[in-house]
């Protein structure tokens, strides 16, 4: 396979997972805000901050409130994260990449592009009209998805696909777990217990992790269990461990991976000592942060390792084959 | 009975507008009633109520927006994405008419084929006075890097695109050859699937010969030119990029192929003089590329020094028989308005028959009585660039004003060597859907030809249409859009 290709079918995967998890994370924090007693601070400006584009969403707007929060993480193709520059780049990938893919995908993502792009104005504006628009986005992309699991070939270009969803997904995973450090908190009791639980709770159900959380782990909603659950748990495809298992089962198959392959598993080693070390609240910042850092430098790895090619690197006839 | 056009029961037609031209069309006949070839498709359209057809209609642009079908237009706002305008009503011809066509269509390419490796070895047909060393010497086209190369099978044009119209008495000409990188056949593809999806229930009545064996065709085309023989040949599109106009076609050329979609970044030469590929797990080597750049792109080292679109030392690999490249470098020689000129000599030259179709009278302005008789009657004359494409650059003249024929004589007279000019062909029609009714609107068809160990031509091609009343210019940066062509098997009449 093309070096490029892979590139872009890891990119690819990694805007629609970004997507994807915007959509679900916009849901979540409308759900939790409506819930939250007075005088807990969760505000939208949270949201960007957790995502990491705070800066550059004040360089382009002067207030930080709902309207402008949505109009930047949904429509505003100047946030190259927003939700439709997500899916038009994952559209113009899909482009480059239309021969190793199933014929109906490019049919599929091009509907989700052109579905978005006539909606996401009426996301930006009402509540309830977002709602709709945001869950159409979800069960556009879980088609995606069910595609390419249901009728792709998993070869190598599957692979890569899996890679990228899976690194996109353990850092969204970081950022939306991280989102409780910048909360402040009432620091009435009653309230604050109150309000604890309905922090995590939103958190769970930013990853659409709450229901299995109950079933999996425990009925109550505490932070140790949920920080363990959403970091450790070896079921749910949304924890950094699952992930990072996925990232292995992946260069597992893929050849010549021996460099990213024990990236990966440092980053998960690192991890799980750190975890086992019984967090304080602010050291999980400090774990996610860590984690973050981990994964660039897994990103790093596959750019190294697959994406340029170089001169002297010839390919023996039974790589050729196994590229076919 | 059953031949008698029932207006009342289907759409309109424009009277009108089918009263003010004289133009052959190609479903109606003189008195508006359906050609034989025609009839199922009417009978047909009969069947649906008005609004069944517009709703259809709609149904077709939907599916044109979600399978993505389009093309660049460029422009200073930007290059816009557009979706490809497709008229629901198809261009029928029966196979009795279409196979002297394809007939005609082999020997044309064998012939050019022929021409081309003559030209860039021993120049038989120069020496023999058949074709004239000037024209050879002024040929833009002419590749000095390509002398002495005989690719193999001694063929250059793998992939021709030949245009073709009908005149007024129902003669069909060929207009041009595109030996360059024709484009358009997977419009051609796309609008049968578009048509499949819309209108199931005619392709039970009718018998439409199908068209979706071109994507095999050409992968054994390209397959044959692969260097080392035996192998699974390793085959890539190289394109210029996503900004390309055609890059649609690309990608869905590559598709269909299971061929590699690459562009000059992703090729290098070794200092083997092979092609590789830069692949995730190193480089491999490439032996057939179906370039869908220009020659002057192909390779910076004997090229467009400045080309970032191509691969440098392509043409080494390609000269050393290390790489097969479709059309070979150089094979735009033949794809000249003024080597048009020359055909029907050239096919009795090489093939020793006469040609099956007809070219269009031509006046070439090299010669100066036909130059001066080209200046005399440029109101009447449709004059062309010798080298241009997509209909850039031409002037029809009973169309043009008297500033933009003082232009043009201005710039034959400048250089009479870039310019010809033929009569203008009153270029058929057939009804398309304009406003709900039916309004005749001008068309060309363009086959694609392939040849390397054997020959092979499209059931059809790709119909262009021009949308706007009375416009002559079918191609789609231009306003044309495109129309199903259906060669049918006629049932015997009982």
């Amino acid at each position: 396979m093309l070096a490029r290709a892979a590139q872009n079918l890891y990119w690819m995967a990694r805007y629609l997972e970004r997507a994807e998890n915007t959509a679900r994370l916009i849901n979540s924090t409308t759900d939790v805000l409506l819930d939250l007693p007075h005088g807990a601070t969760l505000g939208w400006d949270t949201l960007i901050k957790a995502v990491g584009l705070d800066e550059l969403f004040s360089k382009q707007y002067s207030q930080a409130n709902e309207d402008s929060i949505m109009r930047f993480m949904i429509e505003d193709e100047q946030n190259p994260s927003s939700i439709l520059s997500c899916v038009k780049y994952a559209r113009e990938n899909t482009r480059t990449l239309r021969e190793l893919l199933p014929e109906d995908l490019w049919e599929c993502i091009n509907s989700l592009y052109l579905y978005l792009r006539a909606n996401a104005n009426l996301a930006t504006t009402s509540r309830r009209e977002r709602y709709l628009v945001l869950n159409n986005v979800i069960a556009k992309r879980h088609a995606i998805v069910g595609l390419i699991s249901g009728v792709m070939a998993h070869d190598l270009a599957y692979q890569f696909i899996r890679l990228g969803r899976n690194i996109e997904r353990a850092d969204m995973t970081t950022r939306i777990l991280d989102i409780n450090f910048a909360v402040s908190i009432p620091e009435d009791m009653a309230l604050y217990e109150m309000s604890i639980e309905r922090l995590w709770m939103s958190t769970l159900k930013a990853l659409s992790a709450y229901q299995t959380y109950r079933r999996l782990k425990a009925v109550h909603v505490s932070s140790k269990n949920v920080i363990d659950f959403l970091i450790n748990d070896e079921h749910f495809p949304r924890s950094l461990l699952y992930c990072l298992n996925e990232m292995e089962s992946c260069l597992c198959v893929v050849p010549f991976s021996e460099t990213v392959l024990s990236t990966v598993r440092n980053s998960r080693t690192n991890l799980l000592k750190l975890l086992s070390d019984n967090l304080q609240n602010g050291e999980l910042h400090e774990l996610l942060d860590l984690t973050q850092k981990d994964l660039g430098e897994i990103n790093t790895a596959l750019n190294k390792q697959y994406f340029h090619a170089k001169v002297g690197q010839q390919q023996s006839q039974s790589d050729a084959e196994m590229v076919q | 009975m059953l031949n008698t056009w029932n207006k009342e029961q289907i759409m309109e037609i424009s009277l009108s507008e089918y009263k003010s031209i004289t133009a052959y069309d190609e479903l109606f006949d003189a008195n508006l009633r359906p050609r034989s070839a025609a009839q199922p498709l009417f009978d047909y359209l009969n069947s649906l109520d008005a609004n069944e057809l517009l709703a259809r209609r709609q149904a077709v642009e939907t599916n044109i927006m979600a399978m993505g079908i389009t093309f660049t237009i460029y422009s200073e706002a930007g290059n816009i994405d557009r979706a490809w305008p497709f008229d629901v009503i198809p261009r029928v011809m029966s196979r009795a008419e279409w196979d002297p066509i394809q007939e005609g269509l082999k020997q044309r390419l064998t012939a050019l084929n022929l021409f081309i490796n003559d030209l860039y070895n021993k120049q038989q047909i120069v020496s023999d006075g058949v074709f004239p060393r000037e024209v050879l010497e002024g040929s833009v086209n002419f590749r000095p890097q390509c002398v002495g190369v005989t690719p193999r099978f001694g063929v250059w044009a793998h992939i021709c695109g030949t245009d073709l119209v009908r005149d007024r008495d129902g003669t069909v000409y060929v207009l041009e050859d595109n030996l360059r990188v024709p484009s358009g056949v997977s419009y051609m593809l796309e609008n049968r699937q578009i048509m499949k999806r819309i209108f199931p229930e005619v392709f039970r009545t009718t018998s439409i010969l199908p068209v979706d064996d071109y994507p095999t065709q050409l992968y054994q085309t390209l397959a044959a030119l692969s260097p080392r023989p035996g192998d699974q040949p390793v085959i890539a599109v190289l394109t210029p990029g996503i900004y390309n106009s055609a890059y649609f076609e690309h990608s869905y050329l590559a598709q269909q192929m299971g061929a590699h979609l690459v562009e000059g970044q992703d090729l290098l030469v070794g200092t083997d003089d092979r092609v590789y590929m830069k692949n995730i797990f190193g480089l491999q080597q490439v032996d057939v590329i179906y370039r869908r750049i220009d020659d002057h792109f192909l390779d910076p080292e004997v090229f467009s020094p400045d080309s970032m679109l191509g691969v440098p030392g392509l043409m080494r690999a390609w000269r050393k028989g290390n790489v097969g490249i479709a059309n070979a470098p150089g094979a735009g020689v033949a794809d000249d308005k003024v080597v048009y000129a020359f055909v029907p000599q050239i096919i009795r030259y090489y093939l020793d028959q006469d040609p099956i179709l007809a070219n269009v009278p031509s006046y070439l302005c090299m010669y100066p009585d036909q130059c001066e008789h080209v200046l005399k009657n440029l109101d009447k004359l449709v004059v062309k660039p010798a080298n241009e494409s997509g209909g850039y650059g031409m002037m029809i003249g009973p169309r043009a004003d008297e500033a933009e024929r003082a232009k043009f004589a201005d710039l034959i007279r400048a250089n009479p060597r870039n310019y010809m000019a033929q009569p203008t062909l009153e270029i058929s029609t057939a009804p398309t859907l304009v406003d709900g009714k039916l309004a005749p609107r001008h068309l060309d068809l363009r086959p694609f030809i392939l040849q390397s160990d054997k020959l092979y031509v499209t059931t059809g091609g790709l119909t262009r249409v021009a949308l706007r009343q009375g416009s002559l210019v079918v191609n789609s940066s231009q306003g044309g859009g495109s129309k199903d062509t259906w060669i049918v098997e006629e049932m015997p009449s009982c």
